[in-house]
């Protein structure tokens, strides 16, 4: 490596060692990469994990096509639609299985008095789509049993102390818990699983009534063609694909809750402040060395091998502060991990950050390229 | 036609405008021939670190023209001098201006990475030029481990390094004992001259004075004694 290459590889030489150089410093520049890293992760890892719990059933029910109420907005109980739909959609050409589902609001009365509200989720044997699933104990095929449910395992003691064959009335009806699953709690009522006619009775919808049908492609034929037909088919209902109904889930919720502004606020309160530090940090480092900086432009270094100085620093800020940072908050996503709260902190969240980090970096060195560009090379003989 | 590998002709250099404008050189003319060891003494203030910014190309005149080896730099672009620099001149400062966080061998290094060297051969190169000053066995140390004269040698080192024809030296033995200041400047004029390296130095030291081919004083701005070549 010769010619300006040499420059730019010794000038990011010349980076590193004056930031490892000086510790205090770089202490203060990664905590501030740090924060900004690990406020922002939080505040978005929580969002995700929100909005995860909103999106897990529709992820897990296996369906490929969703026919809902005209105007449905998000996945929560509401007015029923004929069963009909479901006859009218399993005769498409290209679904290879239409199923019913229930969903409806349900009141669990106490032993000791008082109730609780649980979400009742009717699904058909024996397929059980929409069914229960991180059961920890029991399985779908219980919901055969007579008056049998599923409940949410982390609510046991709000449910009265729940154990396997406890009893207990919901909606003024008996039901025996037969499963648990594991984290099954959405924003709303925690899940809780019956069979089709043990659901509907416990909903109390005529036996022409649904509250959703779902249904399954055949292996080769074309998601949105079929989707097309099921919709001709069901001309007053609105068929989605899975991803069309998540997407409208969470358009609901940033639309309906002011979540996102409020999450994005915080995250974007921690990107400021990370910048405002780092900023300051690479600015005092700058104006610390700026002899050196001078002895190297009057050694013939140009603005430009300057900049490769600082834009290595920005770098290897970024690479190191996120790296301590994204350590951190998954060590907090871990410790606080429960079927009510957890992080959701997928890999792009990890990449995205690093870009972040890189462009905050980036951004606080021009600040500190603006002194540097300043410095005069003659300087060094005063 | 000129002739001499360092040519200045009625250089000035005014500073601020105006009622408060302060002219720290008038009319200098200076000249070094190539190999030449050429120190300049004068009292503080006279303009010698002036005329030496000047002819390092990291300060402009206000009057006049500066010829490095045939190359007009008092009319070069801006963006140009940079590259001016890297190509003719090494710089030996009153306070060594060591970079801190590099090892003796780096800073040497670094002048010779910033010549557009490989790192092998710079290496190769810095290495050489540490013994040369005696300081084979203190290259992986850093500024701070090392005594002001050792520092002073490094810096020697750095200005030959990547043989540019011009060494520019500013108070190089201002913060060294007699002996130490004798040392560094003997090895700078000894090295320089082995490279056939044109040597201007700027002095108060008397102590060094014999070293020098030719003397020049400055006082008020002026070349007073020794300029004619």
């Amino acid at each position: 490596m010769s010619g300006p290459f040499a420059r730019w590889g010794a000038m990011a030489k010349v980076g590193v060692r004056m930031m490892f150089h000086d510790r205090l410093k770089l202490a203060g520049t990664l905590f501030g990469v740090v924060f900004a890293t690990l406020l922002a992760d939080q505040q978005l890892g929580v969002l995700l994990g929100l909005l995860s719990k909103n999106l897990m059933f529709v992820d897990h029910a296996g369906a490929d096509l969703w026919v809902l109420p005209a105007g449905a907005q998000t996945f929560q109980p509401g007015k029923p639609i004929s069963l009909s739909a479901l006859t009218a959609t399993e005769v498409v050409p290209g679904v290879a299985w239409a199923e019913p589902l229930i969903y409806a609001g349900g009141t669990l009365s106490l032993p000791g008095g008082g109730s609780e509200p649980v979400s009742v989720v009717g699904t058909r044997a024996p397929r059980y789509k929409g069914g229960p699933w991180n059961l920890v104990a029991g399985s779908a095929e219980a919901l055969a049993r007579p008056d049998a449910m599923i409940f949410e395992d982390s609510e046991r003691e709000k449910l009265g102390g729940l154990n396997l064959g406890s009893v207990r009335e919901l909606n003024g009806r008996r039901v025996v818990a037969a499963g648990f699953t594991w984290g099954l709690l959405p924003f709303g009522p925690s899940y809780s699983f019956a069979g089709y006619d043990l659901a509907r009775e416990l909903a109390r919808f005529d036996a022409d009534r649904t509250s959703y049908v779902l249904a399954g492609v055949a292996p080769g034929a074309d998601p949105a063609a079929v989707k097309r037909a099921v919709q001709a088919r069901n001309p007053d209902l609105l068929v989605l694909t899975r991803a069309e109904f998540k997407a409208k889930i969470v358009t609901y919720i940033f639309a309906s809750t002011g979540i996102g502004a409020s999450f994005g606020a915080s995250t974007g309160f921690g990107l400021l402040v990370g910048l405002v530090i780092v900023s300051l940090s690479m600015f005092s480092a700058v104006v610390d060395n700026v002899r050196e900086f001078g002895t190297l432009k009057a050694m013939g270094a140009t603005t430009g091998d300057l900049a490769a100085l600082l834009l290595t620093q920005s770098v290897v800020y970024a690479l190191v502060g996120t790296l301590i940072g994204l350590g951190v908050v998954s060590h907090v996503a871990d410790a606080i991990r429960s079927p009510k709260l957890a992080l959701v902190l997928p890999w792009q969240l990890y990449a995205g950050t690093f870009g972040v980090m890189l462009l905050l970096c980036s951004l606080a060195s021009s600040l500190a390229l603006v002194r540097l560009r300043r410095v005069e090379p003659a300087m060094v003989f005063r | 036609m000129r002739s001499h590998a360092v040519d200045a002709r009625g250089v000035g250099k005014t500073y601020g405008e105006g009622a408060l404008a302060y002219a720290a050189l008038r009319d200098v003319d200076f000249f070094a021939s190539a190999g030449e060891f050429v120190l300049v003494s004068g009292p503080s203030g006279s303009g010698k670190t002036t005329l030496l910014s000047i002819l390092g190309c990291v300060l402009r005149p206000s009057a006049g023209e500066v010829t490095l080896f045939g190359r007009d730099v008092s009319r070069a672009r801006e963006g140009d001098l940079p590259a001016l620099r890297r190509e003719l001149i090494g710089f030996v400062f009153q306070g060594h201006n060591l970079i801190a966080s590099l090892s003796a061998r780096e800073n040497v290094e670094l002048a010779l990475r910033v010549r557009g060297r490989g790192a092998g051969e710079a290496a190769r190169e810095a290495r050489d030029l540490l013994a040369r000053v005696g300081l084979a066995d203190k290259a992986d140390s850093l500024p701070r481990d090392l005594s002001g004269g050792q520092r002073q040698r490094v810096a020697v080192a750095r200005a030959l390094a990547g043989d540019p024809p011009l060494v520019l030296a500013d108070e190089p033995t201002a913060s060294l004992d007699a002996k130490a200041g004798a040392l560094v400047t003997g090895l700078l004029k000894g090295l320089a001259r082995e490279r056939g390296a044109t040597v201007v130095v700027v002095t108060h030291d008397e102590r060094i004075f014999h070293l020098g081919d030719r003397i020049v004083r400055i006082e008020d701005g002026k070349v007073t004694e020794g300029g004619v070549s």
